[in-house]
């Protein structure tokens, strides 16, 4: 590329989560606008990429969408390895996805790249509605529920240092947002010499060392 | 699943001839849907008749046929196995016909009176399992019925494997050509290794295997074992270390290419290897590697990888990661095409390097991964 300084950041971004929390999903809302109801589950991983413009720059991100049960976890690394962004993905109406979010950020705190920006998504809001009408009508606590597991989840990312929102990848609520906040909150200039990244760390700007071929 | 009362059944929407819904824009999606010729139909005819022969009635026939000419078998599971017939010859090259019948009553003990840990994670993925199968669409259909207990009943009956998000796709090919119990035991055929080697390491957490060099005796003819832990899908782990030395070996090109690029196998044939092609991949072209993967066993799955590779080399070796990535998820049709790429595949000769290099792998992960010391007490035989 010719474009020189800061302008243009292709940053690498891995989603983590739990099984059907919607990590799929979130990244077709995403690139392609679309949302599928029943998305077909994934197995090993799937690559996607996309541009966003934010203030001063271009930010590309090539996106690893990983599988979610517990037993693919020995393929995770390979993909947040070197890692510029993460966005760990739990489905609000279901407390054992949010568990397992956690685990996921202790995993990349421990194991990941330390500058990482990391989002947490309470994926699934449009079904807050529809669970506080049923609350409502039977009384049970739904909603109380629900409630603690958003401030629970905003008190968490605080103390790690993550940001939190809660998106809709069937409404479309927050996708946008939550990508676009990461992209303002990735560092402006890319280390020239990422050390101890394995794998996917490609090179930036390859193409620049090659010979001058018109 | 038996309390809930079944779906609306999905509009009908026009499907190709394996009952997939087709793409709406993709006039022809798989290149079978257009008419046969009737000498086509002819020979096709022809086909199936041989075929019967072979089998004789309900596979009496079959084992005889297969011990007197293993090759004219072999020669014509590769040209394919006629559709009608699919079913029936896959139980009976994958050696499930005989765990049936040697286990009567067992699959209904399993789905019926037994329960699962994994009940609640199979239900989260029957929806997600080819959704654009008619026979699957239906919610609480009698495809997702059928799935449900196919997959809980294996969960049940190896608890270690349990149930991994991947056997869906397996286990829901194989009910499109068997009822749910053939589909069971054609799945126990294949994970415990009925005929060929068993695969159920590709779904399982981790394993243990002992390490013979190791042993050390500690006295009184007691042994102490090293045990070593393998972690997470072993097997998956072990293919994709060889498939990546044989595509270095066969094509040195594109092995160099996907260096530079920092391509590795995982990022696009842990599926081909988790679910043997039977996930996103074009449907007609699944089941012609099945035929000659319950025959020959999981090489085919190295040969068939190898040779979509080699057929696009040369394209390959021009695109950039982001590209690369893509193309690899989505070979051109004419690459997809059995009549093609099968061939191919069968001139690959793999088995010789797999031994060698699962042996090789053995060795590595022997030093560098995780061990257990075990006091595994060995009597001295």
């Amino acid at each position: 590329m010719a474009t020189t300084g800061n302008k243009n950041i292709n940053s690498k971004l891995v989603l983590l989560g739990d099984v059907g929390a919607g990590k799929s999903s979130l990244v077709l809302r995403f690139v392609k606008g679309q949302f599928i109801e029943f998305q077909e589950s994934t197995i090993g991983a799937a690559f996607f990429s996309q541009t966003l413009a934010v203030n001063d720059a271009t930010v590309k991100f090539e996106i690893w969408d990983t599988a979610g049960q517990e037993r693919y976890h020995s393929l995770a690394p390979m993909y947040y390895r070197g890692a510029a962004a993460a966005i760990i993905v739990y489905d609000i109406s279901n407390q054992a996805s949010f568990e397992r979010a956690k685990k996921w950020v202790q995993e990349l705190q421990s194991q990941g790249n330390p500058n990482m920006v990391m989002a947490l998504a309470g994926n699934k809001a449009d079904l807050v509605d529809t669970r506080k009408v049923a609350a409502e009508a039977n009384a049970t606590g739904f909603v109380l529920q629900l409630t603690c597991l958003q401030e629970e989840a905003q008190q968490y990312a605080q103390e790690n240092g993550l940001f939190f929102m809660e998106t809709s990848a069937k409404t479309a609520a927050n996708v946008n947002e939550i990508f676009h906040e990461i992209a303002k909150r990735l560092p402006r200039v890319q280390p020239q010499n990422p050390s101890g990244m394995v794998l996917m760390d490609r090179p930036a700007e390859r193409v620049a060392s090659a010979s001058c071929c018109s | 699943m038996d309390d809930y009362e079944p779906g609306p059944v999905p509009s009908p929407r026009p499907l190709d001839r394996f009952g997939f819904v087709k793409p709406e824009l993709n006039i022809s999606p798989d290149g079978l849907i257009k008419g046969r010729s009737a000498c086509e139909y002819e020979r096709e005819e022809r086909r199936v008749r041989k075929w019967r022969k072979m089998i004789g009635a309900g596979g009496s026939d079959w084992k005889h046929y297969v011990r007197r000419k293993p090759h004219v078998v072999r020669r014509r599971i590769r040209k394919g196995i006629p559709d009608c017939l699919r079913g029936l010859v896959w139980q009976l090259i994958s050696g499930s016909r005989d765990l049936l019948l040697m286990n009567p009553g067992v699959y209904e003990q399993l789905v019926i009176y037994e329960t699962s840990a994994s009940e609640l994670d199979i239900i989260r993925d029957i929806s997600r399992t080819f959704p654009s199968h008619v026979f699957f669409q239906q919610r609480h259909g009698p495809g997702q019925r059928s799935l449900y207990n196919v997959l809980k009943a294996y969960s049940v009956f190896d608890r270690d494997v349990g149930y991994v998000q991947g056997m869906g796709f397996l286990a829901g090919l194989l009910l499109l050509y068997m009822s749910e119990e053939d589909a069971f035991w054609l799945l126990v055929a294949l994970l415990k290794g009925a005929v060929h080697a068993p695969m159920e390491g590709l779904y399982l957490a981790f394993s243990f295997v002992p390490l013979p060099i190791f042993v050390t005796e500690v006295g009184d003819g007691y042994f102490r074992w090293r045990w070593q832990k393998w972690v997470g899908l072993p097997l998956v782990q072990q293919y994709l270390f060889q498939f990546d030395h044989l595509v270095r070996e066969h094509l040195p090109k594109l092995g160099e290419h996907f260096t530079q690029e920092m391509i590795n196998p995982s990022m696009y044939a842990s599926q081909w290897f988790i679910t043997v092609f039977s996930y996103s991949f074009p449907f007609h072209l699944a089941l012609r590697i099945w035929d000659v993967f319950l025959y020959e066993g999981v090489k085919i799955v190295f040969k068939v990888g190898l040779a979509l590779l080699k057929y696009c080399a040369d394209d390959l070796v021009k695109l950039p990661f982001e590209k690369l990535i893509h193309a690899l998820r989505n070979f051109p049709k004419d690459a997809m095409d059995p009549d093609t790429l099968l061939p191919m595949a069968y001139s690959i000769k793999v088995s010789k390097r797999l031994e060698e290099m699962k042996q090789e792998y053995e060795n590595k992960n022997g030093k560098t991964a995780e061990s257990a010391e075990c006091n595994e007490k060995q009597k001295q035989a």
